[in-house]
């Protein structure tokens, strides 16, 4: 019953099912009840993704030594086919293959996507169970509750479709549910441009991401993830089909092999929000709290991680788009914390940490070695449950306060809403890197990735160092927002009214397991070496250890890992403790430095994000604008004046010949004989 | 002895004429009674030639045609005088023009041409008689009925 082509199929069904059945019922008939359908189906679908990684971690176990990681696939229909399209040069051996375009829905299983299918699941049950609590009451009750298993859909296909055109089309699909949700209020004039910009920033990272895959089909001949076999014998190569991972030299190098890896990864930045796309993430802080901690903290923004780590033998192949991996993460990690420093609005800032947290991801994946990428979707799959504890925590704040969810308005709220408190705290003490949580184990096992590869080139020492000081800032600004809320003297803003009180159980009890995760996944993953074992059966990472053992390896000191270990510690206990200082302690020391940094400038600067939004103001939207002004006005001018034109002749003619129509009937009868006459004279010459 | 030719011509000619005489008659009547006998007219002048061609070429099917449209004529006649009832009925008048509502909208209606009024020379006067005498009584049933009028 629980094979696992059954579940794979099973565990994106049902969230669909919801969707359909919430659509078409919430309004009328569910109302109130709306929340049935979907937290029934993503708890089923958690329950067959947990008996997945179960399964799959049970059919990888013994390691096949013929073949390359552990997957398994599943054919649904095809979708597109046209058998001989072209002829290909097949990148292993001299065979010429004629090639058929196929585009089939295959879904796939590996340890990589049972993870991500476990984490997204999982996750999304507790983010839904939290909004029967924080919607209630909502006029969209209905809609809300059928966008979210509408997204829920699309990520577990997104991460289970074993083809680029699909990976592309649930991305984008993930990307028009975040749109939906970001702009749920969609009366409010904030929250419709929000969910416009994040669509239209994403629009410039897609474009990347297809042309990407216009390269990848021009130089591989195919989109497919793994091998087709028909009768035993390959019909087809996949990109990271068994094949093509056991040849050396398979992969595309040089230029070409470059710019695959880049337009794919302007696709994961636009996704991802990191450096040059980055703008559209604080702003999508406009959607209702949940949707900020399931789809733009734990969930949606990480599937640009998860493509690159799907794509790692092509970033194998070029050293030059590691780099830039590596540096778009670290610089995207360092900007995003420094912005958070200085922000004063609770979801913004921790808009801003995930920023940062991503950052961390990509510099991960950016080392590129087997430790790095393990590292990266580490991070990804700890940071999913502090990030949405602190998402969801804030959630409950804003909820007691009445929507507000300014810091400089509120205080002390540690005795009105304890379980928060807690919860809260041990979400901020994850995403600080302090020891037992989980935070502490991901983000250590990414600067050890990066400390291992500053031997290789420079470059990884000074984002190592990025890294260590980005790791300061986030247990600073952590702690800020965290002392700001919740300590001090206590204040509650009007607005609350008579919601200032602790959240319902529906919020609360979410949040206290995730807490619990956020204390546990770390320790029992990291250390363990039970992630790290699991996930390198991924056919793509399992490429990594067997290209290593090809090139002898390199070398990984258990000591400089504990070295790293303790400096990133002592670290983050130090920014805690400036923020205890500033915080807790003197206001006078923090509006001191508060004017020593404003009279250097970077106080506005970090207040201000660096600017970007007005920078990108002037160098695209208005140009943008400008265009499109000169395209208005040729449009009105010129090409509607020309049918104008076209369409006053007839009326000319018209008011020209409207006097022969004069009602009298003798005029007429006149008319008919002049013509019978001429028409005679005519036929007469 | 009489030739074809000329027998022809002269039916042609009768033909045309009463043809000619119809075209000008529908097109300077205003009575709608008149304008469609002036039709008929037409109608006929037609039929005519159209028997003189028949009897030329010895061919009956010119005068088939003509008992066609001796039928339809009358048909016609039906339809016709019934239709002018109608529009008599609705204002009193056969005239024509009174029925151009179908102009463009911005074209003025038919409006009668006015003749200038002759000038009037100022009349003279005329002697009058005084009356005199008594005024003869009539009987009462020649104020009713009067064999003379």
């Amino acid at each position: 019953m629980f094979e696992i082509k059954t579940l794979l199929i099973l565990i994106p069904a049902m969230p669909l099912i919801a969707t359909l059945l919430t659509a078409t019922l919430g309004k009328k008939v569910l109302r109130e009840q709306s929340h049935w359908p979907t937290v029934a189906a993503i708890g089923l679908s958690c329950l067959m993704s947990l008996i997945l990684v179960l399964q799959v971690s049970g059919e990888s176990e013994p390691v096949d030594p013929d073949k390359i990681g552990y997957e398994e696939t599943v054919t649904l229909w095809s979708w597109a086919a046209v058998e001989d399209a072209y002829d290909y040069d097949s990148p292993v051996g001299d065979a010429v293959y004629q090639g058929d375009f196929r585009i089939e829905i295959v879904l796939r299983a590996d340890p990589l996507t049972a993870t991500m299918l476990a984490m997204v699941t999982f996750v999304s049950l507790l983010v839904a169970i939290y909004s029967i609590g924080y919607m209630h009451d909502d006029p969209g009750y209905w809609r809300f509750f059928t966008y979210i298993p509408l997204f829920v859909f699309s990520m577990t296909m997104l991460v289970s479709v074993s083809n680029f055109v699909l990976l592309y089309v649930f991305w984008e699909a993930v990307g028009m549910c975040s749109y939906l949700l970001i702009g749920f209020w969609f009366q409010k004039p904030e929250a419709a441009a929000a969910g416009k910009k994040a669509f239209l920033v994403n629009r410039i990272g897609d474009f990347g991401f297809a042309l990407g895959l216009f390269l990848l089909w021009t130089t591989y001949g195919t989109l497919d993830f793994h091998d087709t076999i028909v009768d035993g014998q390959v019909q087809s190569l996949g990109i990271f089909g068994q094949t093509m991972l056991s040849t050396p030299g398979a992969y595309t190098t040089g230029t070409v092999g470059t710019a695959i890896c880049l337009l794919l990864l302007l696709g994961a930045c636009g996704k991802s929000a990191q450096f040059p796309l980055h703008v559209w993430l604080p702003d999508a802080m406009e959607g209702p709290t949940p949707v900020s901690a399931l789809i733009h903290a734990a969930t949606m923004v990480t599937a640009g991680v998860y493509m690159v780590a799907r794509c790692t033998p092509l970033f194998q192949a070029s050293t030059d788009a590691q780099h830039v991996v590596a540096v778009v993460g670290g610089f995207t990690a360092l900007l995003a914390a420094l912005i958070a420093l200085t922000q004063t609005d609770l979801k913004r800032i921790l808009a801003y940490s995930t920023i940062s947290q991503l950052g961390y991801m990509f510099l991960g994946l950016g080392a590129a070695t087997a430790l790095g990428i393990t590292a990266g979707m580490f991070h990804l799959f700890t940071h999913a449950f502090f990030k949405a504890l602190l998402f969801l925590g804030a959630g409950s704040v804003m909820h007691a306060m009445g929507g507000v969810i300014d810091v400089r308005q509120f205080g002390g709220l540690r005795r009105l809403m304890p379980t928060t408190h807690w919860t809260f705290l041990f979400g901020s003490l994850a995403l600080a890197g302090v020891l037992p949580f989980a935070g502490f184990w991901s983000k250590d096992m990414v600067l050890a990735a990066v400390h291992d590869q500053a031997a290789v080139h420079p470059l990884y020492h000074w984002l190592y160092l990025a890294g260590l000081f980005t790791a300061f800032l986030t247990a600073f600004y952590t702690f800020r927002a965290f002392f700001l809320t919740f300590y001090g003297e206590e204040r509650i803003p009007k607005a609350a009214g008579h919601h200032a009180h602790e959240s319902p159980r529906s919020m609360t009890v979410p949040l206290m397991i995730l807490a619990a995760g956020a204390l546990l996944v770390g320790v029992l993953f990291g250390p363990t070496g039970g992630f790290e074992g699991f996930l390198a059966k991924t056919p793509s990472l399992a490429y990594l250890s067997a290209i290593a053992h090809e090139t002898a390896g390199h070398a990984t000191g258990e000591g400089s890992h504990l070295g790293v270990a303790i400096i990133s510690t002592v670290i983050a206990l130090a920014g805690i403790g400036l923020a205890v200082v500033l915080y807790l302690g003197s206001p006078a020391l923090r509006d001191r430095l508060t004017r020593v940094m404003d009279a250097v400038g970077l106080y506005r600067l970090s207040h201000g994000k660096f600017f970007f939004d007005e920078i990108y103001n002037v160098l695209v939207v208005v140009p943008i604008r400008a265009v499109a002004w000169l395209c208005y006005w040729i449009d009105r001018t010129l090409v509607d004046g020309l049918v104008n034109a076209v369409g006053l002749f007839p009326m000319l003619v018209g008011a020209g010949l409207r006097p022969l129509q004069n009602g009298m009937v003798q005029f007429y009868a006149m008319a008919m004989v002049l013509g019978l006459l001429v028409l005679i004279g005519v036929l007469l010459m | 002895m009489y030739s074809e030719v000329a027998l022809l011509q002269n039916y042609l000619v009768v033909g045309a004429l009463l043809f000619g005489i119809g075209m000008i008659g529908f097109l300077s009547r205003r009575n709608m009674i008149v304008m469609f006998l002036a039709a008929e007219m037409m109608l006929q002048g037609v039929s005519l030639s159209l028997v003189a061609w028949s009897r030329f070429h010895n061919d009956f099917g010119g005068q088939m045609l003509v008992i066609f449209i001796i039928a339809v004529a009358a048909c016609e006649a039906a339809i016709v005088l019934a239709l002018v009832l109608m529009l008599f009925r609705r204002t009193g008048n056969l005239d024509v023009a009174v029925w151009g509502e179908l102009r463009e909208d911005n074209q003025l209606p038919f409006e009668e041409p006015q003749l200038p009024e002759p000038p009037t020379e100022p009349s003279e006067p005329w002697p009058t008689l005084t009356t005199a005498g008594v005024e003869p009584k009539l009987k009462p049933e020649q104020t009713d009925y009067r064999p003379n009028v």
